[in-house]
């Protein structure tokens, strides 16, 4: 695949034209599912897998491309989810002119996070994270101050253990009635393919570039003058940006929005994802998802087993699978390439072995 | 006044040596191998349900509760080397400290879950405990709190001497300081490491019957610890080993101080603070050395 890149510096790399295809394939699907998916429930679980996705492709972005060990994600989806939340309930702002606002908040949110972690390194950023983290989901379930009432009923400022409900929604249940869920679906698909577009020119664009040389070789990349904490605290925003907003179309979407987000399962399930999917692979975070909710989804029905099984999983696949599924197709599609070429010549097998994984897979 | 200024005290120093008891053997782990051990909570845990097991159910003395305990976290640690760093350490070197963290997690998970499946959810009583109270002069200090005192004191002890005074603790000391040269001095690297993963493990096992005597047994009982002890790690440098118990202490007094001055909801976020102040103003921990990596 990558032996070819020479001739194709002119036109499109063989990897962007496969990603394109990919690409193309998955948008068709996602216009066809409604019409064949006749149950509200898969319809709802579908929604809820490409919320997963999205977050997942964020935390890819900032893990797998960029090296920074960050276990605020579901933090900042959840900052993004209040913020939208509380705009709506307080103001009785609109949810569509909320989610931007929102977006914003968790990416201030964000940057302050990354000022006071980004100085440190591997583990220590992931300590740090994540104690933040735990702070915030303790705060907001021990808060009992009452800050309005709502009827007879008193209303902690963070929502408090129970968190924050009918604020709003996406104004698709007037509009399409029984439908509203398909609209949901929509809108949420939507989100998730601006989110890869963006993430897809954020990786190949020269900035893209920087974060990918500061995890391969942090030494190098400063020495080449790549400004480490600069970058880091960019990336460490962007992925805030949309992860927030994530966040915000997830209380928006669910009309509801409580401390649960923050809880230890969902970070693990996330990160679970990724590793399956293929840490810093563009399109692990999609089929990790796809595998994770289906095999969660086949789970449920051995009911009290489901942690112990995601447990397993992400340990099971760590060892077996170091770059995740996609990196094992790319391992394959190697393979068959070197069987195929094997009687021909020796030359051309010793150059698809060291040429490095295709960088769109 | 000094009445509740002893209160203070006492339940600082308590729950700092327990602290320091867990942040120890994370720091051990960190230090010798790269490795953070996402699963020290629920090897927490194991440990203290199994002398929960050993006494109860088999009516067996509070000693080989103990034992027990010691026991089920060095099988512990010794599974979690064969079944997960062992393959990782195979893999490269550059993704090694991240894979083991997530392989843990799950590992962690899973282990908390088998907890909760095989106990149940609601809280036991962990059956060693001390009733009563100790006078010394103007101080009333519970027997509990004591015993938990000494026994880490006991263990620190222990640790010390292991690692200062045996062949083991030489080689172990040698592996953090440079694994390849005590490899290449004949030091085998992997039993180390597997020593370490044990002796780690036996350590989470006590702590966690400790732990569970001071509150009550459930599942999620190594959590709240880990956590504190994660960040008491980083702010002492992780891998410093009496830089952990001096932050140990440290946390754990300024924990009770502001638990009693501004209610329990800010313990947490007050160390929280403390630690991003540390690390502003020095990013490799308080006792760390700041470390010079060749390219």
């Amino acid at each position: 695949m990558t032996e070819t890149r020479p001739a194709s510096r002119s036109s499109m790399s063989p990897s962007a034209k496969t990603d394109l295809a990919i690409s193309l394939v998955l948008i068709a699907a996602a216009i066809a599912l409604p019409f064949m998916v006749d149950s509200r429930y898969i319809l709802g679980q579908i929604v809820l897998a490409l919320f997963y996705a999205t977050i997942a492709s964020q935390w890819n972005l900032l893990f797998g491309f960029s090296g920074i060990f960050s276990l605020a994600q579901m933090a900042i989806f959840a900052f993004g989810g209040y913020a939208t939340a509380m705009l709506c309930f307080y103001f009785g702002w609109n949810v569509w002119a909320a989610l931007v606002p929102g977006a914003l908040g968790a990416v201030l949110f964000s940057l302050v996070v990354g000022l006071a972690c980004l100085r440190l390194t591997g583990v220590y950023v992931a300590l740090l994270t994540l104690a933040i983290a735990q702070t915030m989901y303790l705060l907001i379930v021990t808060d009992t101050e009452c800050f309005v009432m709502v009827g007879s009923v008193c209303r902690q400022f963070t929502g408090g253990a129970v968190g924050f409900a009918r604020f709003g929604d996406l104004g698709t249940r007037a509009l399409l009635r029984a439908q509203w869920l398909v609209g949901n679906y929509a809108i949420i698909a939507v989100l998730f393919a601006v989110t890869m577009v963006f993430t897809y020119a954020i990786v190949k664009s020269p900035i893209g570039l920087a974060f990918r040389a500061l995890k391969d070789n942090p030494g190098y990349a400063v020495a080449r003058g790549v400004n480490r904490f600069q970058a880091q605290l960019l990336v460490f925003g962007i992925s805030a940006f949309f992860t927030g907003l994530a966040g915000g179309f997830y209380a928006a979407h669910f009309q509801a929005i409580g401390p649960g987000v923050l809880s230890m399962s969902q970070l693990m399930f996330i990160i679970a994802i990724v590793v399956v999917g293929g840490v810093g692979t563009f399109w692990g975070p999609l089929v990790g998802t796809v595998v994770l909710v289906l095999a969660d989804e086949l789970m449920r029905e051995s009911g009290e087993f489901r942690t112990l099984g995601l447990g397993l999983i992400i340990a099971l696949s760590v060892v077996l699978m170091p770059k995740g599924l996609v990196g094992r197709f790319g391992d394959l599609v190697h393979w068959l390439a070197r069987r195929r070429a094997s009687p021909d010549s020796k030359t051309a097998v010793s150059n698809i072995v060291q040429s490095p994984a295709p960088a769109g897979k | 006044m000094t009445d509740v200024l002893m209160a203070i005290l006492v339940a600082g120093f308590t729950s700092g040596a327990l602290y320091a008891l867990a942040t120890v053997g994370l720091s051990l782990v960190w230090g010798s191998m790269g490795m953070l051990n996402m699963a020290h909570a629920a090897m927490l845990t194991l440990g203290g349900y199994v002398a929960f097991t050993v006494i109860t159910s088999l009516g067996l003395p509070i000693a080989l509760g103990f034992a027990g305990a010691i026991v089920a976290g060095a099988v512990a640690g010794a599974i979690l080397y064969f079944a997960i760093v062992r393959n990782l350490l195979k893999n490269d070197k550059s993704t090694f400290e991240a894979n083991v963290m997530i392989a843990t997690v799950g590992i962690g998970i899973a282990l908390e879950n088998a907890i909760l499946l095989t106990y149940g959810g609601q809280p036991l009583k962990q059956p060693v405990s001390i009733a009563g109270t100790f006078r010394l002069g103007p101080l009333t200090l519970p027997w509990q709190n004591l015993m938990i005192i000494a026994v880490v004191v006991v263990m620190m002890v222990v640790v010390s001497l292991a690692l200062g005074r045996t062949r083991m603790g030489r080689a172990i000391r040698a592996t953090a300081q440079n694994r390849d040269a005590a490899q290449l001095m004949g030091v085998a690297v992997n039993r180390v490491y597997l020593q370490v993963l044990m002796l780690s493990g036996a350590l989470a096992g006590i702590c966690g019957v400790m732990v569970s005597s001071m509150t009550q047994l459930s599942p999620p009982l190594g959590n709240d610890p880990m956590l504190k002890a994660f960040i008491m790690c980083v702010v002492a440098g992780l891998g410093n080993l009496p830089g952990a118990v001096a932050a140990a202490l440290g946390l754990a007094l300024l924990e009770s101080f502001v638990q009693y001055a501004l209610g329990a909801r800010w313990g947490f976020p007050s160390l929280l603070f403390v630690v991003i102040a540390v690390l502003i103003w020095r990013p490799s921990g308080l006792f760390g050395r700041a470390e010079i990596r060749r390219m």
